[in-house]
């Protein structure tokens, strides 16, 4: 029986959900909170109330200057990431590939390996090989850490689908890249569209790799709030998270028109 | 529309030879079956034709050309496949477009009104703008159809196409099959399980057994002259006996294994070989001028009939009768039946299974 869940087992079940909630939803609020503070100091609850901070981050070149950089970074690793994730997770779900199983569990590796290992191992090799490190270098680093993300969600589509659609399409007569752009692409385009989504939340949001990389120019936006954070303090860093968190939703709206959450998310 | 050629057909996976040397001639317009249980090789055949799989040994021709070296998309064919593999991010007016847009073949005005054409024909060309969807597992079955006749290719392979199909549609489309098939006149050869489609749908039925033709010919002719115990099993549920064969005076008398003996046409050869005995052919009686006497095993009630299964020589034998009179469990029956109706094949060689 379904309907039969035990007293108990459903109180704790609704702790366990209230407590989710807490803990998900408090913190941004307190974010959200201390960023229309008027004072000075960051304090929760806020002290009156003023849109000073966002003025003041929107007219500062410190801010505008690391989220510019954190804005072209995230767009590059985008596109390399949903095209290598992409060709990778195509290629996996053919197991044509000698050890494709090997292969799905390289490209999967970024998500268990502790990002600061293989940031202080970029910065190593980088500076060994190519010398002070460039934009192109973070762009690089966070593609590894993101295409895990785009091969995870473009297999879980591709996983779904009829296996039969290209040799069906080559029965109708569709050549190698005919079938490639007109059949196993457009199948693929839920899961490489979630792809990107993550793949670009993620670098944006990115602060381990970027800051062992960060150089005076070269400081991306989550590398900057937390210099401030820890060095000068003040309610201007909840106004950032705050437009960051604005900027999010906003983003998963647009998918949401596009593609519709619920297929997003289930793949 | 052009012939299927065939020739010494061979194909192994790895060590595995599936198909152990296959020919076969198709003419022009025929609409033939490769019938067979799963795994005897029938599919794989299809999707050599196809271009799919590659023959390990062999040639290929359509319409008179070699095309075992060329792939799928170089050969004029089209292909209907059991999950249908309609492409979902397409409507159903472009899935059936599809071929026509990769074989470059006509206008766009052309092509708008072949993919018209061909949705006509299955009856679904209110349907075109819908996505796939949107469509039951009937419909899908129909575009898909249209998809594969819509180019008029050479050859249309159909590879178990009704399968996933209910009862009753399965019927609607066997009778759509044959009017297409009779109206467009394309080269078909069309794979199942189902020896009922088999029959009711083909000009011609190869069976297929362990990567080997068992058997070809016109459905009545298969049917009615099994020329094995294989395909006397496979075909229409035969019950297979048996026996020995000995002249006694001017007569044949066959004699099963627990000694009850039957007797044969005059002209049958001595030895031993396998009786087999369709189950319509069979009546059965409480007692006296019986041919055979069986023990009921178990009884199926089926509604309009019943179902028996008899033990007799060690054998398990079916028979489909009326309800009434109702034999019990464990009680001895007679079987009626009319020698002729009786074929004499070969002594089995090894157990087959009786599919049905």
């Amino acid at each position: 029986m379904v309907g039969a869940i035990s007293r108990p087992v459903r109180i704790a079940a609704w702790i366990f959900v209230l407590a989710t909630g807490l803990f998900l939803l408090a913190p941004l609020v307190v974010v959200i909170g201390v960023s229309v503070s008027e004072s000075q100091f960051i304090s929760f609850p806020p002290d009156g109330l003023s849109l000073r901070w966002y003025k003041e981050v929107l007219s500062s070149d410190s801010y505008l200057g690391a989220a510019w950089i954190s804005f072209r970074v995230a767009l590059l690793v985008t596109l390399t990431s949903t095209l290598c994730g992409g060709a990778a997770a195509i290629a996996i779900n053919r197991r044509v590939l000698p050890g494709s199983g090997a292969l799905a569990t390289f490209f999967l590796s970024p998500l268990v390996l502790p990002t600061i290992i293989y940031a202080i191992g970029m910065l190593m090799l980088w500076s060994a090989i190519f010398g002070p490190v460039t934009i192109v270098t973070i762009w690089i680093g966070h593609t590894v850490i993101t295409i895990p993300y785009v091969v995870r969600t473009t297999l879980a589509v591709l996983s779904e689908s009829d296996p039969f659609l290209e040799e069906a399409a080559q029965t109708m007569g569709a050549g190698r890249v005919q079938r490639l752009w007109l059949v196993v692409v457009p199948q693929c385009l839920p899961g490489l569209a979630a792809g990107a989504f993550f793949a670009f939340n993620i670098s944006f949001d990115e602060a381990v790799v970027s800051l062992f990389l960060r150089k005076p120019g070269l400081t991306t936006l989550p590398v900057q709030i937390y210099g401030q954070l820890e060095f000068s303090p003040d309610p201007s860093v909840a106004a950032v998270s705050t437009i960051m968190i604005a900027l999010t939703v906003g983003l998963i709206l647009i998918i949401d028109r596009m593609l519709g959450v619920q297929r997003f998310a289930s793949s | 529309m052009a012939d299927v050629r065939l020739h010494q057909i061979k194909k192994s996976f790895g060590s595995v030879e599936v198909l152990h040397g296959i020919s076969l001639d198709i003419a022009s317009g025929e609409f033939i079956s490769l019938l067979g249980a799963s795994g005897c090789g029938k599919t794989t055949l299809l999707r050599i034709v196809a271009g799919l799989e590659g023959a390990t040994e062999g040639r290929v021709e359509l319409g008179g050309q070699d095309v075992t070296g060329l792939p799928p998309e170089k050969r004029d064919i089209a292909m209907m496949f059991q999950s249908y593999a309609l492409l979902p991010h397409l409507s159903v007016a472009e899935n059936v477009r599809f071929p026509l847009r990769m074989r470059r073949i006509g206008t766009k005005a052309e092509q708008r009104e072949r993919v018209a054409d061909a949705l006509e024909t299955v009856q679904l060309g209110h349907l075109a703008e819908r996505k796939i969807s949107q469509l039951s597992g009937g419909q899908q079955q129909r575009i898909a159809l249209a998809r594969a006749i819509v180019s008029k290719p050479k050859v249309l392979l159909l590879d178990e196409p009704l399968s996933n199909l209910d009862a009753r549609l399965r019927e609607d489309m066997q009778v759509e099959l044959i009017e297409i098939h009779r109206r467009l006149g394309l080269t078909t050869i069309f794979v199942t399980h189902d020896q009922e489609e088999a029959l009711s749908l083909s000009d011609r039925i190869v069976l297929l057994n362990k990567g080997k033709v068992e058997q070809e010919g016109a459905p009545d002719e298969i049917y009615s002259s099994p020329a094995t115990p294989f395909a006397s099993s496979f075909l229409g549920a035969s019950n297979l006996l048996p026996a020995t064969v000995r002249r006694v005076g001017g007569t044949a008398i066959a004699e099963l294994e627990d000694g009850q003996t039957v007797a044969l046409p005059a002209d049958t050869a001595e030895g031993a070989c396998t009786l087999a005995l369709r189950q319509e052919d069979i009546t059965l009686s409480g007692e006296g001028d019986a041919n055979l006497t069986a023990e009921v095993a178990t009884r199926v009630y089926l509604g309009a009939r019943s179902r028996y299964i008899l033990r007799l020589a060690g054998q398990d034998l079916r028979v489909l009768t009326g309800t009434t009179p109702t034999h019990e469990v464990g009680s001895k029956v007679g079987l009626v039946f009319d020698a002729d109706r009786i074929r004499i094949l070969p002594p089995e060689t090894e157990k087959t299974s009786k599919d049905t």
